[in-house]
């Protein structure tokens, strides 16, 4: 099992950095997935009791300019790691202007990720700082709990709001109960609603704007476009999701849903 | 003593405030003939901080060195109660005109002010323990290494290293210098560990004597790093092998600061420190010297404790050695003991050292190893200078005034 690769644009450095940032904001440990072409950071949890889960995946010519990896097995020619993303989040942050990056997997006390960052210097022989992220190696019979999950079949699916607007009201409604309701329906319109024993609350957003109603909608086009399609979930984890949000600044997002869960789909 | 701060110099003693409360949370102020010491001891006595600000500091500066000690105005302040008055230095820079600094008038309590603009004026009076003034003794034209780097230059290095990070391993050698962070061996499975490193080109002055990696606690050092950086003076770093203490030090025209560290000794020899437990006879320097007064008063032979932790030492007992065990740090240089000199290492015996043996006991075992080892002379840093202050000396601070006269023209007592 082997992996080396590198970074040499600092742009490209800079992207992944703010991708590895969002990711470390949104869970504790995550898988990391390595195969020929793509880098995949993926959680799952238990969707069922309001979890969270989360698939990213990287086309790794987007961001490295060497990419070398040899998997488990030439039939399984893929390498699974558990790590700690915030630990990858702190050894990138200081390394934003370096002339070079290399990551390599490695055998210290433990098996590590080992990322080098050469960075400029005053003197003609370049600093260099080294660091050695401990990951646990996933053995190959655990592999199929992380399948790709299969976007299911929704019932609406519309653009969200800015999300600085939205994570102000989430964060106010965070204060009075622990789930939101959140319902949209194909006419653009979304509303946030909470309710307990002495207040309810809801906040109404119109004209969002649905995308194509493309593959998985069901029941087409004979459903109602005032018809509200709602989801409870916990605000909490909605709220981790929206601070996490570094990727994109125009914040064109995608929401999905079947009752009773959402599927956010940063664009 | 009364003296007063003006304008941007109030920002200054701010940040230097809050750069030894990293250290510990209590302070001593010092008025001395040369300007006002304001110095920190951390738990353990494993770091000192002072910084000393020169009369040219102050727009107006008296002390009435011929009035009894108490008008002097030495007291002991916890930090909490300094620190909020120069809290934010964005705003002290905005309101704040000039800062008066006024002790001795009261037994018990040390009254600052600050004049601020549109005529307000902030008056505290802080509550105070009279108490011994500590000032450690460094001997910095001992230390075999010796390393100048710009405030950014460090900043750089510790940057990679996490705030929460307690302790880092510095290495040097005449081909590189490396840092690392330094954890436990029980913790190091799942920590990511750092290591930076660097040409030693980028040092403005560097002279290794001996290769040697000694482990520090970063965190104590932040405070005079970013006060260094903020006013953008070069960092002197004193070091020898591991186990000897290193001092970080900056100085310009009107303020010399420096922090001193304890070292790891290497595993090898290390000191099993136990309370009130035997003396190990094969102890490194663990050893407390702690001076009273200027270093270069003149006319007391350096004294000097060997043997043993600190703790180990009974309350009563006077600070003897045999005299085959030496402080590595005053290359062979005798020991003497002076039973008059007890009252001088007032910081573990004056104290309950029942209690003292019990601090560490709570302490992390890292800092378990970190010797309260702070001795040598706070005096000049530069190697140059070095030669002047062969004489590490302690005299009475009852009667330092007296000698304040005598000092320039006594001539120093050599040591062995």
């Amino acid at each position: 099992m082997r992996f080396r690769a590198k970074i040499l644009d600092v742009g490209c450095l800079n992207s992944f950095t703010r991708v590895v940032n969002t990711i470390s904001k949104l869970t504790k440990t995550c898988t990391l997935r390595l195969t020929a072409d793509n880098l995949y950071f993926m959680l799952s949890d238990k969707v069922a009791n309001g979890g969270v889960s989360m698939w990213c995946e990287l086309d790794q010519g987007n961001f490295f300019d060497e990419f070398q990896m040899e998997g488990v097995a030439s039939d399984a020619n893929e390498i699974y790691l558990e790590l700690v993303p915030e630990n990858l989040s702190r050894a990138l942050r200081t390394a934003q202007n370096a002339k070079s990056l290399k990551a390599k997997l490695t055998k210290k006390h433990c098996p590590c990720l080992t990322l080098a960052a050469e960075l400029p210097s005053l003197s003609s022989v370049s600093r260099v700082v080294t660091h050695d992220i401990p990951v646990d190696v996933i053995p190959r019979k655990l592999w199929h709990d992380f399948r790709e999950p299969t976007v299911p079949d929704f019932d609406v699916s519309i653009y969200l709001p800015p999300l600085k607007t939205m994570k102000n009201v989430i964060d106010r409604m965070k204060n009075l109960s622990n789930f939101l309701v959140l319902e949209a329906n194909r006419s653009g319109q979304m509303n946030l609603k909470i309710e307990t024993d002495l207040v309810s609350v809801s906040t109404h957003f119109r004209d969002l704007g649905n995308p194509p109603c493309g593959d998985g909608g069901s029941q087409g086009a004979s459903q109602d476009l005032e018809t509200m399609a709602q989801a409870r979930v916990d605000i909490k984890k909605l709220q981790q999701f929206l601070s996490s949000q570094q990727v994109n600044p125009s914040k064109a997002m995608c929401s999905k849903l079947i009752y009773p869960s959402i599927h956010l789909l940063p664009i | 003593m009364k003296c007063v701060i003006e304008g941007s110099n109030v920002k200054v003693f701010g940040k230097a405030i809050h750069a030894l409360s990293r250290i510990s949370d209590e302070m001593w102020l010092d008025p001395l003939e040369k300007g006002l010491a304001v110095r920190s001891v951390g738990p353990a006595h494993s770091s000192y901080g002072c910084f000393l600000f020169t009369r040219l500091f102050f727009q107006l500066y008296s002390l009435n060195i011929s009035s009894p000690q108490a008008a002097l105005g030495r007291c002991k302040l916890p930090v909490k109660s300094v620190l909020p008055l120069f809290r934010c230095s964005a705003s002290i820079e905005r309101s704040v005109d000039s800062c008066k600094i006024s002790t001795g008038l009261s037994d018990t309590q040390v009254t600052f002010q600050l004049f601020c603009k549109h005529g307000i004026t902030k008056t505290y009076n802080l509550g105070f323990q009279e108490h011994d003034v500590l000032q450690a003794v460094f001997p910095a034209h001992l230390c075999p290494n010796v390393l100048k780097a710009q405030p950014s230059l460090l900043g750089d290095m510790v940057i990679h290293f996490p705030a929460s990070q307690e302790e880092v391993t510095l290495s040097v050698c005449p081909k590189r210098v490396t840092m690392r962070n330094y954890c436990e061996e029980r913790d190091q499975i799942k920590v990511m560990s750092t290591e930076m490193s660097l040409h030693p080109e980028e040092f403005d002055y560097f002279h290794v004597g001996v290769d040697s990696d000694i482990t520090f606690c970063l965190k104590e050092l932040r405070g005079l790093l970013s006060f260094a950086e903020s006013h953008g003076l070069p960092v002197y770093v004193h070091f020898g092998h591991p186990g000897q203490p290193v001092r970080f030090s900056v100085e310009n025209m009107v303020l010399e600061a420096s922090v001193v560290l304890a070292t790891q000794t290497d595993s090898e020899s290390e000191v099993s420190v136990q309370p009130g437990g035997s003396e190990d006879p094969a102890a490194p320097s663990v050893c407390l010297s702690v001076e009273r007064s200027q270093s270069w008063s003149p006319c007391m032979p350096p004294s000097v404790c060997t043997g043993g932790g600190v703790e180990s030492r009974p309350q009563d007992a006077p600070p003897t050695a045999p005299p085959e065990e030496q402080v590595p740090s005053s290359q062979g240089s005798p020991v003497l003991s002076r039973p008059g000199n007890l009252e001088y290492f007032g910081l573990h015996v004056a104290t309950d050292s029942g209690a003292h043996a019990a601090e560490p006991e709570s302490a992390d075992p890292a800092t378990f190893r970190l010797h309260s080892l702070l001795f040598g002379a706070v005096s000049s840093p530069w190697p140059n200078e070095g030669d002047v202050l062969h004489t590490s000396l302690a005299c009475a601070s009852d009667t330092e005034e007296d000698n304040m006269e005598e000092r320039s023209s006594a001539t120093p007592m050599p040591i062995y």
